[in-house]
């Protein structure tokens, strides 16, 4: 297991020196670059942006900005934000937080919403409400997270006022108190249900068909030939061997939990990393976009991974050397 | 896996709307919008006495960027954070003319001026402003290790330029007479040095061990900044809020409010919000006025805007390195076809459909509550008249010479209006190019629509891209009224390669002191003149000049906007 760890990680270096060369390519292929596009006569001069773009090295040649980029990255620097003036690094870790906690909120709610249905779908397949639950889940599915997000904060922010409509804290709240983190929790739960309930899909489907196909094996029959309770197959014998591949889902939605949901994230203005990829992408800002891309990028080889491992420690069957 | 692939197409789905879901919003205006506000001051809308105490939430439609100092900031929206903390040592009148705030001033020459202090203004940290803290903050802007944008501001005082190069230790022109005494002398006597020069100060006791390299990314800049206005910042919640409250030891009289807390919301819920009384001001897009109107605890206050809205042609080609226009573009030469175009479009119409009339049509480059604009009664109106438009083509020798329902230019070639508009995913941006298309076609004039993604556009329009002809495009214009940073044939902003000596002339006169001296009444006269000639010779077609449109709950009171934005948050107060 550690050998072949050892290996994969090994393979990954050359994929991600592939990787930066394709986000530094396409981050340079955008037109125009941080200092262009609506101009402010006010704030700005002609001889102003000239200067920038020298001192910020635009007008370098590309081989040298990639070179330049990527030995400072390697060495843990991914530069100056062109945008907020501030390292990239402390920026990212600024909003971190922010993502991680709407990420888990969400992921746990995807977890028992999707739970509950697969278990219900899974041992009554072709019912009503097997159907029905599919049903919900592939129209939760072609919902565009942007209109689910507008109206949840219509109904639930506005209309009821159950939740805050943006934002991610109270400011008036004090900091470290115990009203802090039920306003955090507050602010989070909105836009992690909207995020949550809307991804069931996979989960939902994945679990059930594999309670149907596992009913139908061997060991289901013997149980049921000693008499055991359907109630406790079901939710003792077929579920165990039901969630083994659920495990390994993690792995994937690992990269996704520090990405962030791009749009969710905007019309709540939660201020994580998705808002600030969107943000990047907009005004150009080079050493933000391509620092957020690579660490995207890593973290899904590395959620791969991740995830073929935990095939292994799940099921003894899959020998990973 | 095939449920992988649908994930990721379902990913690749998100992203997509993404863009679309963040471009729709916030993008209306072409110009970023400058720092201040036309005539026709309006009054917020609770009635009666001012109350003390109470908080108002004043929401914003983008996030700050964070870089609250005013040396420091790139974008409007920073500029409406700081303007809650800080306040200028000058500051303007309806006229947008300076006035004394914290500095008085007087010179003799218009070369040498003397300003004077108030004492006892007091910092947030509980220092005293003295004349020393705008030295600092002018010797900050003029370091060579500076990465604002603000040197322009300074570069005028006399040995900037050496102090910035490295070959003196401090400005020459700058002269401490004691803490509350400064006298400022400029390379040349110039009529707007007053209104060019940087009056902001800078905190010499929190920021004076900072290497300037860094103070932008300092943690008085992003986190803890402070200043000289009413309120002072007590916490920040990086892209979503601040909170401000009353300072106490503020120099300038009362204030009225205890708290102010700034929340930023995403554009699909500013309607939402206001009509749930969570926020209490915030500036609109003109796209979501018609929605507030009609709700009852919300007024909207509107007062004309310094942005205009224009369609240029390309008249020539620039050359950055000499700075002169060096080529001259025949396709649009004709002074005739450009008037014929002006005709042609109605305007009015325009500007109620795509702006929902928070616009005026104007006739000119400069904003209409300017001290220096020049009367509609001197300028000619070019009214909606198609039949007028038609005639002077034909006169001009546009006509179609092989029936195919358009016009030929007058050798018998085949005329196309190429405009370009830029995209940024607004999905009304499209259709109002297509509108302004379709009324040169009314003409006889075919045309065409092209769509350029909005970084790319700029650089090809600045660049003088063959592929743009005619093409959309917008300025804001701030409180010193001189257009020649974005008029004169030597300027890389003069779009248009508008090459007129005699209006460049008349620009150049107008700023001379040996002609105008201090009387502003010459200047203007010089300025309506200038006017008048671009009036005339359209070298871009005017549409219109934006409102700037505020939404007030009618708890708030006052609140008061007028051509040099809003008054100071001192005076701000809300009712129960």
């Amino acid at each position: 297991m550690l050998k072949y760890s050892i290996r994969r990680l090994l393979g990954m270096i050359p994929m991600l020196i592939l990787i930066s060369i394709v986000v530094f390519s396409l981050a340079k292929l955008m037109p125009g670059d941080s200092l262009s596009g609506e101009i402010d006569p006010l704030n700005t001069s002609p001889e102003y942006i000239a200067e920038m773009r020298e001192k910020l090295g635009y007008n370098d040649p590309l081989p040298v900005q990639y070179f330049n980029w990527i030995t400072g990255f390697v060495q843990g620097d991914f530069g100056k934000s062109t945008r907020f003036q501030i390292p990239v690094f402390d920026l990212i870790m600024e909003k971190v937080p922010n993502t991680l906690l709407l990420g888990v909120t969400a992921l746990v709610i995807t977890y028992i919403m999707a739970f509950i249905m697969g278990m219900y779908s899974g041992r009554r397949p072709y019912t009503l409400g097997d159907n029905a639950i599919a049903g919900f889940n592939y129209v939760m599915l072609a919902i565009p997270s942007f209109v689910a997000a507008v109206f949840a904060i219509y109904i639930f922010a506005f209309q009821l006022n159950w939740f805050p409509f943006a934002g991610s804290v109270d400011i008036l709240v004090e900091e470290g108190s115990f009203e802090y983190y039920m306003s955090r929790m507050h602010h989070v739960l909105l836009p992690a249900i909207v995020l949550g309930a809307m991804s069931t899909a996979s989960y939902t489907q994945f679990l059930r068909n594999d309670i149907i196909e596992n009913s139908r094996k061997d060991f289901v029959r013997t149980a049921r030939a000693k008499g055991t309770p359907m109630k406790k197959i079901y939710n003792v014998h077929i579920l165990r061997n039901s969630i083994i591949p659920l495990v390994t889902f993690l792995g994937f939605d690992f990269a996704a939990l520090i990405g962030g949901a791009i749009i969710t994230e905007t019309i709540f203005t939660y201020p994580g990393i998705g808002q600030l990829f969107l943000e990047s992408v907009t005004s150009r800002d080079y050493p933000t976009l391509m620092a957020l891309t690579m660490l995207l990028s890593f973290l899904t080889l590395f959620g791969n991974l991740l995830a073929d491992i935990l095939y292994g420690v799940v099921d003894p069957r899959i020998r990973l050397d | 896996m095939k449920k992988k692939s649908l994930l990721w197409l379902f990913a690749l789905v998100l992203i997509l709307s993404a863009f679309l879901a963040a471009c729709g919003g916030g993008s209306d205006d072409a110009s970023n919008e400058s720092g201040s506000e036309g005539e026709g001051s309006s009054e917020g809308t609770a009635e009666g006495e001012p109350q003390k105490g109470g908080t108002l939430v004043y929401g914003l439609d983008a996030p700050p960027e964070g870089l609250f100092s005013s040396a420091f900031y790139g974008i409007a929206t920073d500029a409406e954070v700081i303007d809650l903390f800080d306040e200028a040592l000058i500051s303007y009148n309806e006229n947008l003319e300076p006035e004394p705030n914290v500095a008085s001033w007087e010179t003799e020459d218009s070369k040498v001026f003397n300003f004077k202090f108030e004492e006892g203004v007091k910092w947030h940290n509980g220092e005293e402003l003295t004349v020393n803290d705008w030295v600092f903050a002018l010797e900050t802007i003029a370091d060579p290790d500076y990465d604002g944008p603000r040197y322009a501001n300074v570069q005028t005082i006399e040995g900037a330029e050496a102090y910035r190069s490295g070959d003196a230790d401090s400005i020459s022109g700058i002269e401490v007479v004691s803490d509350y005494e400064i006298n400022i002398t400029f390379d040349e006597a110039r009529v707007n040095n007053l209104t060019n020069l940087w009056a902001y100060p800078l905190p010499e006791s929190v920021l004076g061990d900072v290497p300037v390299a860094e103070m932008s990314a300092s943690e008085w800049v992003r986190s803890t900044p402070i200043g000289i206005g009413p309120f002072k910042v007590d916490k920040i919640v990086p892209g979503e809020s601040v909170e401000f409250s009353k300072f106490d030891e503020y120099w300038n009289g009362d204030v009225n409010l205890d708290k102010i807390v700034l929340r930023v919301i995403d554009n699909s819920s500013v309607v939402g919000a206001l009509q749930n009384n969570d926020i209490d001001m915030i500036s609109l897009q003109p796209v979501s006025g018609p929605e507030v109107e009609p709700l009852e605890n919300v007024e909207i206050v509107t007062y004309p805007g310094l942005t205009y809205y224009y369609v240029g042609f390309k008249l020539g080609k620039f050359d950055n390195e000499s700075q002169t226009i060096t080529e001259e573009l025949p396709k649009y030469q004709s002074k005739e076809l450009r008037q014929a175009m002006m005709y042609a479009l109605n305007r009015q119409e325009w500007v109620d459909a795509f702006f929902f009339g928070y616009a005026d049509v104007v006739n000119k480059p400069v904003p209409s509550s300017h001290w220096n604009s020049a009367d509609d009664s001197e300028l000619i109106q070019y009214e909606y008249d198609p039949e007028k438009s038609k005639q002077m083509l034909d006169e001009a020798g546009y006509v179609d010479t092989n029936d195919d329902g358009f016009r030929e230019d007058p050798n018998g070639d085949e005329f196309v209006v190429k405009f370009s508009h830029y995209a940024t995913g607004n999905p009304t941006f499209e259709s109002r190019a297509q509108a302004i298309a379709q009324y040169f076609e009314a003409v006889g004039l075919r045309s065409e629509v092209e769509m350029v993604e909005v970084n790319l556009y700029y650089d090809m329009v600045e660049k003088d891209d063959a592929s743009i002809e005619t093409f959309f495009g917008g300025w804001g214009t701030g409180t010193d009224p001189d257009p020649s940073g974005l008029w004169k044939a030597d300027q890389l902003w003069n779009y248009p390669r508008y090459n007129n000596p005699e209006a460049d002339q008349l620009l150049d006169d107008a700023l001379d002191i040996e002609i105008v001296g201090t009387d502003q009444e010459k200047r203007k006269e010089l300025y309506v003149e200038w006017q008048k000639i671009v009036n005339e010779d359209l070298p871009m077609l005017y549409i219109a000049e934006l409102e700037e449109i505020k939404a007030l709950n009618t708890r708030v009171g006052g609140v008061e906007y007028d051509v040099s934005g809003q008054n100071s948050p001192a005076e701000w107060f809300v009712t129960e």
